[in-house]
């Protein structure tokens, strides 16, 4: 079913107007977009895949070992993921990275981990990563030695080593649309509203830092994946002011429609995840999936261990293989004929005679 | 040997310097000749354009001096193509014709002129051409048909050919002799044509040159006389102004400026007559020019986004605590290159409108996938 688009409704004449709307253009849209059944499943078939990968390559290297291995389950890689995106804020604000930048990180670790498990990438580094990735995106680029001289215990190469990872996880979808900047325009276009005081935006900026506080508490849920980005701002501002909420949507649709129920109901669902991602993150679960972490790891990305080196050794194998092809294809190049032997026997009759000249 | 003698003693006379002769074409470079006979200035170009040939080399094949033994080496051409300095040529041929020393062919001293070109090969091809095509002057129009005028054209060079590369030279001669006979009347005529035309060319081009000449004459006269009006006018009003008292003044300067403008007026009124129809006639062609061509219509970059333009209305100015600072920031420190306050705001209150109205997807009816993964937790990448 199509959903119905405010055109189709508004201008039932262009309903079939081949005009796409922008942000339906986009690739957040397109590629990362979820209802939270949804995303629940993705998260499930995940991490039942990495198990079942995992579990393998511990039987690989020590057969019975693996059923002594208690795995993670989804909602504690979820939980894992949801701190570690609570201190990408923590980190902007030390190096003074624009919102933007803050908003961008949270948003790639998070689509990242949809696409990841958290078994095979610890998200310390992935973090670190997506930061450094999101400062480039939005272009407030920073080198690598002042980032990583300023995060103790953190090497350059800590960093380097996963930005590809990171970025062929987003597929290269660097764009990303923020609920901030929607609020802000809110904020700026609640001053068109008719019958308007202008100085209410002036007095009124408590009511302004309450909705963007609230729009920074949904970042660390999945609204962003479920919601469009003015869906998530008009409810961020609902909960800080429900009155300027509402008389800036009745400007927008008409009152008593379909339309504004279902967007109510929206709004209503994006403040229930507000509210819980609100609550502070509780400390000690997620230690304990932290120890756990340390023992169910996929083998093969830690450094030195049995698995990891035989998984080099394998690679290496294949890229040898790879250049010994390459190095018989030049041979034969420069050996002067690259069509093999068959050919061989000249191509150009140096006895003719019947050439004029 | 007498002769050789002669030279030794210096019976031959040297030249006067190049600053005391001057030759026919006198921006050619001086040729130092050592000779008695004068043997003209140079080469046969009334433009004075070509210079005579030598070079640092030069030999002659005679006497073997160089240019390190004579300074002054000049090597003159015989008319069997054979070089010689001129000292040899006066040794040899100034008692009269002698035979050549190279192939003996008997030569007057007269005989020997000055080279052109590097290839002797090439003068001797020149001065041929020079001379047939005084003979052979017909012209397309003096034939029936195109391939007889052909034919002619290929005997002619057939001929050429013959006397350029010593084929068969008395025949040559006797066919140039024949075709002579036969046509005198019709070359006389074809030659005299050709004349009244360089004539009438020369004629034209002096024609012009008068013109020009009487042209800039009448623009110094023109300007003189308006010079002059222009101080008998100032003089005017002085002598005027004296004689008159001083109330008048001011009406007085104001008749006598009158009266010159109309003065100005009724002479310039004729000339520019001829200028203005000429600036008429030229703009005319331009306009004409234009409007044959056309303009090829507009067609307007169109994008097929929904850009929301219908949901808000920009606003010139916002109360907006964020950007204060950048709009205050007079010097623009703060902004990059292009950036516009007003183009921020217009993308957050686009970003504000934006699909607001699309809902999130509802899969918890079943069947309906309407989300990009599929069962196995694939991402479902075509549209089917």
């Amino acid at each position: 079913p199509v959903t119905p688009t405010l055109i189709s409704v508004l201008f039932p004449a262009m309903a079939g107007s081949s005009k796409t709307p922008l942000y339906e253009a986009s690739t957040q849209f397109k590629n990362w977009r979820y209802s939270s059944q949804n995303l629940a499943k993705v998260r499930s078939t995940l991490n039942a895949a990495a198990v079942a990968v995992i579990r393998n390559t511990f039987e690989a290297d020590e057969p019975g070992s693996s059923s002594a291995v208690s795995f993670l389950t989804p909602d504690e890689e979820l939980l894992l993921v949801r701190l570690y995106v609570s201190k990408i804020p923590q980190l902007c604000g030390f190096f003074r990275f624009p919102e933007e930048v803050e908003a961008t990180a949270v948003s790639y670790l998070k689509r990242f981990y949809l696409k990841n498990t958290v078994m095979d990438w610890h998200p310390k580094n992935v973090m670190l990563t997506a930061l450094f990735l999101a400062t480039k995106t939005t272009n407030n680029p920073i080198s690598l030695e002042a980032y990583t001289n300023n995060i103790p215990k953190t090497s350059p190469s800590d960093v380097l080593d996963l930005e590809f990872l990171v970025a062929q996880s987003l597929g290269f979808e660097f764009a990303v649309w923020h609920s901030h900047r929607a609020l802000w325009g809110i904020w700026l276009d609640l001053q068109t509203v008719p019958n308007v005081p202008p100085e209410r935006a002036a007095s009124q900026s408590e009511v302004y830092d309450a909705a963007l506080r609230h729009v920074r508490a949904s970042r660390l849920s999945d609204a962003e994946l479920i919601f469009t980005p003015s869906q998530i701002a008009l409810a961020s501002l609902s909960i800080a002011s429900p009155a300027l909420a509402a008389e800036w949507a009745e400007t927008k649709l008409t009152p008593d429609s379909t339309n504004m129920t279902m967007l109510q109901g929206t709004l209503a669902s994006i403040r229930v995840l507000i509210e819980a991602a609100s609550q502070p993150v509780d400390v000690e679960a997620v230690r304990g999936v932290d120890l756990r972490l340390k023992l169910c790891k996929n083998p093969e990305k830690v450094v030195g261990s049995k698995a990891y080196l035989a998984k080099k050794a394998e690679e290496d194998r294949k890229a040898e293989e790879k250049r010994k092809r390459k190095g018989d294809a030049e041979k034969a190049l420069a050996d002067g004929d690259p069509f093999g032997d068959e050919l061989a026997g000249r191509l150009v009759d140096y006895e003719d005679d019947d050439d004029d000249d | 040997m007498a002769n050789r003698m002669n030279w030794l003693q210096g019976k031959t006379v040297r030249k006067n310097t190049p600053a005391g002769s001057h030759s026919r074409s006198s921006s050619t470079p001086q040729v130092q000749s050592t000779s008695s006979t004068i043997f003209g200035g140079g080469v046969k170009d009334p433009s004075g354009r070509i210079t005579e040939y030598s070079s640092d080399d030069d030999q002659c094949p005679v006497c073997k001096s160089d240019k390190y033994l004579e300074k002054k080496l000049r090597l003159l051409v015989s008319s069997c193509y054979h070089k010689m300095c001129e000292s040899c040529i006066d040794r040899l041929f100034t008692l009269g014709p002698a035979p050549c020393p190279i192939c003996n062919k008997v030569l007057r001293k007269l005989a020997f002129t000055p080279q052109t070109f590097e290839d002797l090969g090439v003068e001797k091809e020149i001065a041929i051409r020079r001379r047939i095509a005084k003979e052979f002057n017909k012209r397309l129009e003096d034939f029936s048909n195109l391939r007889e005028f052909n034919d002619y054209l290929e005997d002619v060079e057939d001929i050429t050919f013959n006397l350029i590369n010593d084929v068969d030279p008395a025949g040559t001669e006797a066919r140039i002799a024949a075709y002579r006979e036969a046509n005198a009347a019709l070359t006389l005529l074809n030659s005299q044509r050709d004349e009244a035309y360089i004539l009438s060319l020369r004629q034209a081009e002096e024609q012009e040159r008068k013109e020009k000449e009487a042209r800039a004459e009448e623009l110094r006269r023109e300007e003189e006389e308006d010079r002059l009006e222009r101080e008998s006018g100032r003089r005017e009003i002085i002598e005027k102004l004296e004689r008159a008292d001083g109330s008048n003044a001011a009406k007085v300067i104001q008749q006598t400026k009158r009266k010159q403008a109309e003065r100005e007026a009724s002479r310039k009124g004729v000339v520019p007559g001829k200028g203005a129809q000429a600036l008429l006639r030229a703009r005319m062609a331009a306009a004409a020019a234009t409007a044959a061509m056309k303009d090829t219509p507009h067609i307007p970059f169109q994008d097929d986004y929904y850009a929301y333009d219908d949901m808000f209305v920009l606003q010139p100015v916002y109360v907006d605590p964020s950007s204060e600072a950048v709009r205050k920031d007079r010097e623009g420190i703060m902004r990059a290159g292009g950036y516009q306050v007003e183009e921020a705001w217009e993308r957050a209150v686009r970003s504000a409108v934006a699909s607001l109205d699309l809902w999130p997807i509802d899969s918890s009816s079943d069947g309906l996938q309407t989300s990009n993964i599929d069962q196995g937790g694939d991402v479902i990448m075509s549209a089917a």
